[in-house]
């Protein structure tokens, strides 16, 4: 009993002198993918810097606005993603997280 | 570096399970729903749970009700990174913030250093991302690139550090520097990836109101808001208030680079919007200074109130620094326009508190707008007026929330 009075009280005071004093952990969420349509290419490049969320958040988008979002991540972020992959990664996400359609976005 | 990797891989596959599960059901709905996708609401460290738009680089945004209080608590206080690959331990007895560049004397500031070393200040400031509200550009027609954030990219603390000012005087600048670089500890995954690196001119980093900040609120830095150290740069779009600050280059040449010529820029004309062709045909400028803002906390969207109760309608305005003139309000979709009641003064970077005693005597749909004029007459354009930019930065337009009588 007093033993585990000591520790409380060690804890306590620990938290109150330093927040992080020891490593913190993340949690790990598993956004949805939609499975087929080459998933396994989206997530082989895309999760290398960013969790799905970033995808789902977009909602539903154009063939244009992904083609622009995957140049980016090529262009501006040097995503090391060939030529071939990055049309199948812009075709998924056309497929399951967008329309074909410019207008309206 | 090689953790974050694996348990990337590891991560892949639990995707991959999850939307085995998913695919069937879901399947038609893909195709034809419009709706949105709905973040999970999650408890990240030192945070109460919140709508977690992703995990890596952790991105969570405060709920709209946050906004019926001035001083945003730590622990619902947003968070936005850049890069994947963030410290999740720091040693304070390890730590430094390297002084660098062109001065007399580079130094190596522990934290107890900045506590100990210089005249402690502290401030209250409001804090927005560039691209706070963005998904509501779509609303005025046309979607814009970046993460879709609702309102909940922005909260308003108390800062506690040290000035710049005085660090950059203790290292000596010297007379050659024109521009001062930071950065922090976040790192990306691919070495290519632009390092997150900002730059400002050096008389705006010698004014005095900018601070390294060690405290927020009373309390340690979350290690999600930047602990331990912070830029804050009062007025100023949160873009180079650089988190787990630990380099400080003193320059004489500005340097290029992608988080300042091309991220978080806007066309370089007065409403720093396009009027017409394609966004980056225009000489861009960085975002800098925040527009003149206000957001409903209270009553959130689709709220239903019993006819003849007092509802105390509130939020919060903001500007870059003149201070709040007035919040008028609408009960009627815009057709007319009242003045609300301003709070306590917080000080010319705080959040200002509106109020609005309304006691609803009819039923049906109501929707309630709410718009902000500061000192300088700057004033909260309509959604229909606001100027565009394909970044979707500085999203100021008019508030508004339905609410329903019964």
């Amino acid at each position: 009993m007093i033993k585990i009075l000591i520790i409380a009280l060690l804890l306590g005071a620990t938290s109150l002198f330093a927040q992080v004093s020891k490593p913190i952990e993340m949690p790990y969420i598993d956004y949805p993918m939609v499975k087929g349509d080459h998933d396994e290419v989206a997530q082989q490049y895309c999760l290398i810097c960013h969790s799905f969320g970033y995808v789902l958040n977009q909602g539903k988008k154009s063939r244009p606005y992904w083609t622009g979002t995957v140049a980016k991540m090529v262009n501006e972020f040097k995503a090391p993603i060939p030529k071939e992959d990055q049309q199948t990664i812009i075709n998924y996400l056309v497929k399951h997280y967008g329309y074909e359609a410019n207008a309206g976005h | 570096m090689d953790k974050i990797n694996r348990r990337n891989f590891l991560g892949a596959g639990l995707i991959l399970g999850a939307s085995t599960l998913l695919g069937k059901e879901t399947n038609k709905k893909i195709i034809t729903s419009t709706k949105e996708f709905e973040a999970p609401i999650v408890a990240f460290p030192q945070k109460k749970p919140m709508k977690a738009i992703s995990d890596r680089p952790p991105l969570l945004e405060s709920s709209r009700d946050i906004f019926s209080q001035v001083i945003t608590p730590n622990d619902q206080f947003f968070v936005r990174w850049h890069m994947p690959d963030i410290p999740t331990y720091i040693d304070l007895n390890e730590f430094r913030l390297e002084i660098k560049g062109s001065v007399e004397k580079p130094l190596f500031l522990s934290v107890d250093d900045l506590k100990s070393k210089f005249e402690p200040v502290e401030i209250t400031s409001v804090l927005q991302c560039g691209g706070n509200s963005r998904k509501y550009y779509a609303a005025s027609g046309q979607a814009t690139h970046g993460v879709q954030w609702g309102h909940g990219a922005m909260g308003c603390a108390v800062w506690k550090g040290a000035r710049l000012k005085d660090i950059l005087n203790m290292a000596g600048v010297k007379s050659t520097a024109k521009f001062v670089g930071v950065n922090g500890l976040e790192k990306p995954a691919v070495d290519e990836t632009p390092k997150f690196f900002r730059e400002m001119e050096i008389d705006e980093a010698l004014s005095g109101e900018l601070i390294v900040a060690y405290e927020m609120n009373g309390e340690d830095l979350p290690y999600l808001n930047g602990f331990p150290l912070r830029l804050v740069i009062p007025g100023h779009f949160s873009d180079s208030w650089v988190k787990m600050l630990s380099e400080i280059t003193v320059m004489d040449e500005y340097r290029k680079s992608f988080f300042m010529d091309v991220a978080y820029t806007v066309p370089d004309n007065d409403c720093e919007c396009v009027i017409s062709g394609s966004d980056f045909e225009y000489k861009r400028k960085p975002i800098a200074a925040m527009k003149v803002k206000s957001v409903i906390g209270y009553p959130t969207p689709n709220t239903v109130i019993k006819k003849g109760s007092r509802v105390q309608i509130t939020g919060v305005a903001f500007d870059q620094g003149k201070g709040i003139k007035e919040v008028m309000i609408s009960l009627d979709g815009g057709k007319s326009w009242g003045a609300t009641a301003l709070q306590k003064d917080y000080g010319k970077y705080a959040y200002r508190q509106w109020t609005y005693s309304w006691e609803p005597k009819a039923k049906g749909e109501y929707t309630i707008m709410v718009r902000a004029i500061n000192r300088i007459g700057n004033i909260q354009p309509q959604v229909d007026e606001i100027g565009w930019n394909a970044g979707g930065y500085q999203y100021n337009a008019v508030d508004s929330v339905n609410v329903k009588i019964v």
